[in-house]
């Protein structure tokens, strides 16, 4: 018998199910299908894995978007002019001053800056410079009034004000506000618009003011001194003589006198220069558009996401290659077994 | 009006449909891997509860539903040769044997038959995959899980054994 006569009686016999298996079979398979698997089942299923991928990398540059959209951005930077003013500033401070500087706290103009405040109990000169952005020349004229407003509420007057409006528009603004109150005014007036510069100085006047007192008292006591000396007088060049002396040292307490009052008149009252200018005339570069901030943010979060995926790969491929050692394993000696299996049956 | 799709060109809509199908090769394949008519019930009984429980799964761009029901069929053959293998041993006695049968497919030739018999189940089942189902050659790999090649050698040994054991008898 050759092999295609056997192939020819194979094909020619093949087998059929019987009558009753054939029922037992179509009953069976018409049978509603049991209960669907469980969620474990389900999420063994590899098709699944497969759209669960792109989905949770969908969701990963969801999420980064939505955190670039929703997250406040850091503040533009100040403008180099600024910048360079702002250190000029500090350079220029005398030594034993204290001078805080800073840039723009924020975008949007929402937040306030929390000034440094004076020594109490001591005699100090506050210096405050403020520069702040505001949208428009409406909101500019409502900013210079509401910084009046401030400088009145808090006892303070206004030295003076410069208000200059066209295309854009920019305010310049000297106030004097009780020295116990300059934090306060410095920190209500940044929340007028979106702070673009900030500087304050404070210097201690206490030493000078000890000083002029100290002068003040030998002076008294050499005018009575003369005074006393001049009762005593024997001849009437002496008397002149230092009836002369006591006249210049009267001179000098006076002018000692309206020096101290002057140095305390500083002490007692800060100063404040604000500065207001439209977003148009701002010499601060327009920093990116939200969009662009809301971008790098996002991107920013994406770059977070991967560094994470990354670790976790990192730490779970030792892992994965054992698991896969392990499968291929087990599969080989499965394969073998079967072989032997269907050889000795 | 619509014209019905053969089930040949398109995959089945219901387990129901593809065992009124593909009954006959599920039952000869496991016919001729076991040689036992009743043993070969059985596991074919088996085979379409497996399926039914696992029909939500079968995916038709992955292989056609009769390559399916062949894998769970082999697979399911597979534990009863296990079981079968365990009892053997712990009965020491060749249960196998006493079950096979001397005409296990009908309509064979007594020389046929005999050869058949004296194959192992390996060769067997790729013989009833190829010559007997008329797989082709990537299917029957699928449902045996190696290369069409191996397939293809698997085949050429099994129909040389067959012809040699034909003619000696």
């Amino acid at each position: 018998m050759s092999v295609n006569e056997i192939v020819d009686e194979l094909r020619g016999s093949r087998p059929r199910a019987g009558d009753a298996l054939r029922l037992q079979v179509l009953t069976l398979a018409s049978a509603p299908q049991p209960a669907s698997p469980s969620l474990r089942d389900r999420l063994r299923d590899r098709r699944r894995l497969v759209l669960a991928l792109p989905a949770a990398a969908a969701l990963a540059v969801v999420a980064a978007v939505a955190v670039g959209v929703t997250r406040p951005s850091p503040a533009p930077v100040a403008s180099e002019a600024i910048a360079s003013k702002a250190t000029a500033e500090r350079s220029a401070a005398p030594p034993g001053a204290a001078t805080f500087a800073g840039p723009a706290q924020d975008a949007a103009g929402a937040a306030t800056s929390k000034a440094p405040a004076p020594t109490t109990g001591r005699a100090q000169r506050y210096s405050a410079t403020l520069t702040l952005g505001v949208e428009d020349t409406d909101a500019l004229s409502t900013a210079t009034q509401q910084a009046l407003a401030i400088a009145k509420d808090l006892g303070g007057y206004v030295v003076s004000v410069q208000y200059a409006t066209g295309d854009t528009g920019a305010a310049s603004l000297t106030l004097r506000v009780p020295s116990g109150q300059a934090a306060t005014a410095v920190t209500r007036l940044s929340g007028l618009g979106t702070i673009l510069a900030q500087n304050v100085q404070i210097d201690d006047l206490q030493e000078s003011l000890d000083t002029l007192d100290r002068q003040v008292v030998r002076l008294r006591a050499q005018i009575a001194t003369l005074t006393a000396a001049i009762d005593r007088a024997e001849t009437a060049a002496d008397r002149a003589r230092l009836l002369e002396r006591r006249a210049q040292a009267q001179a000098q307490l006076q002018a000692l006198r309206a020096n101290r009052a002057a140095t305390a008149e500083v002490a007692r009252n800060a100063t404040i220069q604000l500065e207001l200018r439209t977003e148009e005339s701002s010499t601060a570069p327009a920093p990116g558009s939200r969009l662009e901030r809301a971008l790098d943010k996002a991107l920013a979060v994406l770059a977070w996401e991967a560094v994470v995926v990354l670790a976790i790969l990192v730490a779970a491929a030792p892992l994965a290659l054992v698991a896969a050692a392990v499968w291929l394993t087990r599969r080989t000696r499965r394969r073998r077994e079967e072989e032997r299996l269907l050889a000795a049956s | 009006m619509t014209l019905e799709q053969p089930l040949a060109t398109r995959p089945p809509r219901s387990l129901a449909e593809a065992a009124e199908a593909h009954l006959d090769d599920v039952f000869g394949y496991l016919l001729y891997l076991t040689r036992d008519r009743e043993s070969a019930e059985d596991l074919t009984s088996s085979t379409f509860e497996k399926a039914l429980r696992l029909w939500d799964r079968f995916d038709p761009r992955r292989g056609s539903a009769r390559t399916w029901l062949l894998g769970i069929a082999r697979t399911t053959a597979l534990d009863w040769f296990r079981a079968e293998a365990r009892r053997r041993r712990r009965e020491e006695a060749a249960a196998l044997d006493e079950r096979v049968e001397d005409v296990f497919v009908e309509g064979l030739s007594p020389e046929l038959e005999a050869a058949l018999t004296s194959l192992s189940a390996g060769e067997r089942e790729v013989l009833a995959l190829r010559i007997v189902l008329e797989l082709d050659g990537d299917a029957t790999a699928r449902v045996l899980g190696i290369s069409p090649t191996a397939v293809s050698t698997r085949l050429s040994r099994a129909l040389k054994r067959l012809e040699e054991r034909v003619n000696e008898g």
